[in-house]
């Protein structure tokens, strides 16, 4: 495998990309982190911040080459992101019904600011699937297109 | 009219000239190099003067703030995006446009 996609490994860094990457995501990350805390009171949400920390590894995986940052990251943990992404939201959701209420009334908990936490924690949960499902998408899509041979290997 | 408010105007005039350069260059420069050299200068300066203007309008505010750091931000992205593209193109093999095209095309 390795082998064969030469063209691929053969990528050199460059030193501009790569500082001005060290430089930028780290705040590119918190500014998405940001963005979905503030999903229950202003404008934001899990959608929009999720991508945008997506958008930080993968700006990471062009900077320092995709193959060391599928090393890095790997595929079981973003799985696992997006799984516990998922159990939140429904967590969160069928919670509500324990507690006398509809699916994701926050305020049947009886907390005090209910509300505000339970969208928050979903909005959490939405950006981890986001964010998850972006960087598996890249991920995939960066792999290339050349096991023709039909079955997907799992 | 204050005086602040002819310099906001004067930046934000000259931001939307060099915009104005950089999609001239994008439509009349022949190749991709080329294209990368008009657009990456000129909006960079004509993103950071608009920006400018805008935050000298704010005056003391946080917007101003917010408004600095996104100026900052553009001005050390926007051209490592063209660099960027500039060297994924080259790795790629592409050539740069010479004279020696113009009776080509």
């Amino acid at each position: 495998m390795s082998a064969t996609d030469g063209s691929l490994s053969a990528y050199v860094e460059s030193t501009i990309i790569m500082t001005t990457v060290r430089v930028v995501s780290p705040f590119v990350f918190t500014f998405g982190l940001f963005v979905m805390f503030h999903g229950a009171e202003s404008a934001g949400g899990g959608f929009q911040g999720g991508a945008i920390v997506a958008s930080s590894i993968i700006m990471l995986a062009f900077a320092f080459g995709i193959e060391p940052t599928r090393e890095w990251l790997d595929d079981s943990v973003i799985r696992l992101l997006v799984g516990v992404g998922a159990t939140t939201f429904v967590g969160i959701g069928i919670g509500a019904l324990a507690f006398d209420g509809a699916f994701l009334e926050y305020a049947a908990y009886g907390i005090s600011h209910g509300v505000k936490y339970g969208i928050e924690l979903v909005e959490l949960g939405i950006g981890a699937i986001v964010a998850g499902v972006i960087v598996s998408l890249f991920m995939n899509l960066a792999g290339g297109f050349n096991h023709d041979s039909g079955g997907d290997d799992a | 009219m204050t005086p602040l408010e002819y310099l906001v105007v004067g930046l934000v005039l000259a931001g939307v000239f060099f915009s104005f350069v950089a999609v001239v260059g994008i439509i009349r420069l022949p190749d991709l190099y080329t294209r990368a050299h008009a657009t990456s200068k000129s909006d960079t300066l004509g993103t950071v003067l608009s920006l400018g203007g805008i935050a000298l309008l704010f005056g003391a505010e946080v917007s101003a703030v917010k408004t600095v750091l996104l100026l900052l931000f553009m001005l050390i992205t926007n051209p490592t995006a063209a660099h960027a593209i500039a060297r994924a193109a080259h790795d790629q093999g592409i050539e740069p446009w010479t004279a020696s095209d113009e009776e080509g095309d």
